[in-house]
């Protein structure tokens, strides 16, 4: 069976100022499933996530090429929808980051600014995206108080719960476990291998480990350029090039 | 080695003790200073009092004794039995030595006189009036500075008088009070929302390029700028507008409102900038990935969050405006008012303090009275704003 592509890269480079930051990357990413991309630091693989829902636009500097086509449209094009694709393509940062608000109207905050004003339909699909996170258990009787009275690994899960409430398409992580300790970490993997039934997942990490565990993809950047990518089980069993058997058996990196 | 390290770290902690000991050392005098000086004037007919005391002049009918009168049980000072009435050394509130009245039998000839300033008139002496003076036909004035003693032996001794000269208290600052109430109010409702807004636009619309830089260091160098330049402004360009436009004709609290605000908006936009670029990013960022456009990003997540960093400038903004004088004795006026009109002039406290020390003599006592006063006014403000950031800070952040 053959799965469907969510994203289809072509010939993708960005560049800071005068600094190379991805050279011609070509990539095709299934959708309802969990890509990992890993490499060391500095190699593009965050660079390569912020370009799928544009917020490399952020940055001054910044120049993006090639085209990122997400369900056959190109996200590039001029007079592209942004807001509509932040809403279809979801983020969670490193850090968790919260805002300073309830737990409630963290989760409320996106589909209020799309102009959600009924409060059933918002308790709805707060309850829904908090249920679907992992989280109502365990914050159904706090609601109202501060997000930020959480612990680290709740405060992720929130945000994963913020993201989705806005029932996106595709769900971008950037180190999502980065900051957390080793049970919290567990807590999301399980957490993001149940999402990819009904999410595509594209997964920044930099431990190894932690793409062999959950990822169904895996895409090898080093340098800005897109060394392998292919199947977890092959690039970690098999790796094709030099490179990455250095960095996975931890050779460098 | 290591002693000469020691002797060295003993000698840079001892320049650091110095520094703050004279610091503490001048504004405790200075403290000192206001509080010994100005606290003897401090009570409730300071605040609620008028400035200006209003003068009467009063003619009794000739061959007037009261024969009815009675001396009442209990009184301050001296009664004369002949006339009715006891008078009483005391101080009015600037300071200023003054006899007043202490109890008017109702029978009292001064209970009912002709008013001399305007014949078809009648005026009465009535409790707490000021006594400036006693004319005979028969003897010598009897004047304040000769006491309430002499005052009632004269009225006592005298068959004819000619005219009694008495006022209501004065030395007041509710006018100023007022004023400064009205000036911080008007000013803060242009200065406020102005600078706000335009620090939003340099914090997050504004592009960062040459001409955005420099207007950025323009602001910076406008809050520098002597107040008295813009008061300058002030005389140039907004009386004339207000006389343009008919609703003064001089000096006028609307205009020194105006002026205030333009004094204000520097501070506001450099200190709002400020809170708003200490704003993580993160939330920035988590809140443009949600789908959210940039104006909803300031409005729901950055603006809440400068709040804190918003009301410091508030509170700077107050501060400064309470302090100003030398703008405002061009644009707002010098003459004490009692009754304040926005169209027209009056002084703030601050003005107000300019305005006794360059009285002849200078009433020191209620500059410094005026003085405390604003120093409490101050303190709340600072006290009202951490108690309001801390309120803020608990209910929105969970954190404190």
């Amino acid at each position: 069976m053959k799965t469907k592509n969510i994203f289809e890269i072509e010939n993708l480079s960005v560049i800071y100022g005068e600094t190379p930051a991805l050279k011609a990357i070509d990539i095709d990413i299934n959708e309802k499933s969990i890509t990992a991309l890993i490499g060391p630091s500095g190699c593009g693989k965050s660079t390569f996530l912020r370009t799928l829902n544009r917020m490399n636009d952020l940055i001054p500097e910044c120049r993006v090429m090639g085209s990122v086509m997400i369900r056959g449209e190109n996200c590039y094009e001029n007079g592209y929808d942004i807001i509509g694709l932040r809403k279809k393509v979801g983020m969670v940062f490193q850090k968790p980051n919260p805002f300073p608000m309830t737990i409630f109207d963290n989760v409320a905050y996106g589909p209020r600014c799309q102009g959600v004003k009924n409060k059933e339909t918002l308790n709805e699909m707060v309850l829904e995206a908090l249920k679907q996170a992992a989280l109502y258990d365990e914050v159904k009787d706090r609601l109202e108080s501060s997000a930020l009275s959480l612990s680290g690994g709740q405060q992720q899960r929130l945000c994963i719960a913020r993201a989705l409430a806005m029932k996106p398409e595709v769900l971008l992580m950037d180190e999502p476990t980065s900051a957390l300790d080793p049970i919290a970490t567990l807590k999301i993997e399980n957490l993001i291998e149940r999402l990819k039934k009904q999410y595509s997942i594209i997964i920044v990490t930099h431990s190894m480990q932690q793409a062999a565990r959950i990822a169904d993809y895996t895409a090898f950047f080093y340098m800005g350029e897109l060394i392998e990518y292919g199947k977890t089980d092959q690039l970690f069993s098999v790796p094709k090039h030099k490179q990455t058997e250095d960095y996975i058996t931890g050779r460098f990196g | 080695m290591a002693n000469k390290r020691k002797v060295k770290d003993f000698l840079m902690r001892l320049v650091t003790y110095l520094g703050a000991a004279f610091s503490l050392f001048f504004l405790t005098v200075t403290l000192i200073y206001i509080v010994s000086n100005g606290a003897g004037l401090i009570n409730l007919g300071l605040f609620t009092g008028d400035y200006h005391a209003r003068y009467y002049g009063g003619r009794t009918e000739s061959e007037s004794s009261c024969i009815e009168c009675s001396e009442p049980e209990t009184y301050k000072g001296f009664y004369s039995p002949k006339y009715g009435i006891a008078l009483y050394d005391d101080y009015d509130r600037a300071g200023n030595v003054v006899i007043r009245v202490s109890y008017v039998d109702a029978h009292s000839p001064f209970s009912l006189m002709q008013d001399t300033n305007n014949p078809s008139q009648t005026a009465s002496l009535s409790i707490d009036d000021v006594v400036t003076r006693i004319a005979y036909y028969d003897q010598p004035s009897a004047l304040t500075r000769n006491g309430a003693e002499m005052m009632i032996l004269s009225l006592e001794s005298s068959e004819d008088i000619r005219e009694i000269t008495f006022a209501t208290l004065g030395g007041g600052i509710r006018g100023s009070l007022i004023t400064t109430l009205y000036l911080i109010g008007l000013s803060l409702m242009f200065a406020i929302p102005t600078g706000i807004l335009t620090a939003i636009y340099f914090a997050e619309f504004a592009p960062v390029n040459r001409l955005t830089n420099l207007m950025r260091s323009f602001i910076e160098t406008l809050t520098g700028v002597p107040s008295i330049i813009y008061g300058l402004l002030g005389i140039t360009v907004f009386i004339p507008i207000t006389v343009r436009l008919n609703l003064s004709e001089g000096p006028n609290l609307f205009a020194g409102a105006m002026t205030m605000a333009v004094i204000l908006l520097p501070v506001v936009i450099r200190t709002t900038e400020e809170s708003l670029k200490s704003i993580p990013k993160s939330y920035r960022h988590a809140s443009l990935a949600l789908g959210a456009n940039y104006t909803q990003t300031v409005r729901k997540v950055v603006l809440p969050n400068a709040l804190p960093g918003i009301m410091t400038a508030t509170f700077l903004a107050i501060g400064r405006i309470i302090g100003e004088s030398a703008a405002l004795i061009f644009v707002l006026g010098t003459a004490v008012k009692d009754r304040v009109r926005v169209t027209e002039s009056s002084t703030t406290l601050s003005v107000h303090i300019w305005s006794v020390m360059t009285d002849e003599p200078a009433n020191i006592e209620l500059a410094s009275s005026i003085a405390l006063i604003i120093l409490v006014i101050v303190l709340i403000l600072n006290i009202g704003v951490k108690y309001m950031s801390y309120v803020i800070n608990k209910k929105f952040r969970g954190v404190v």
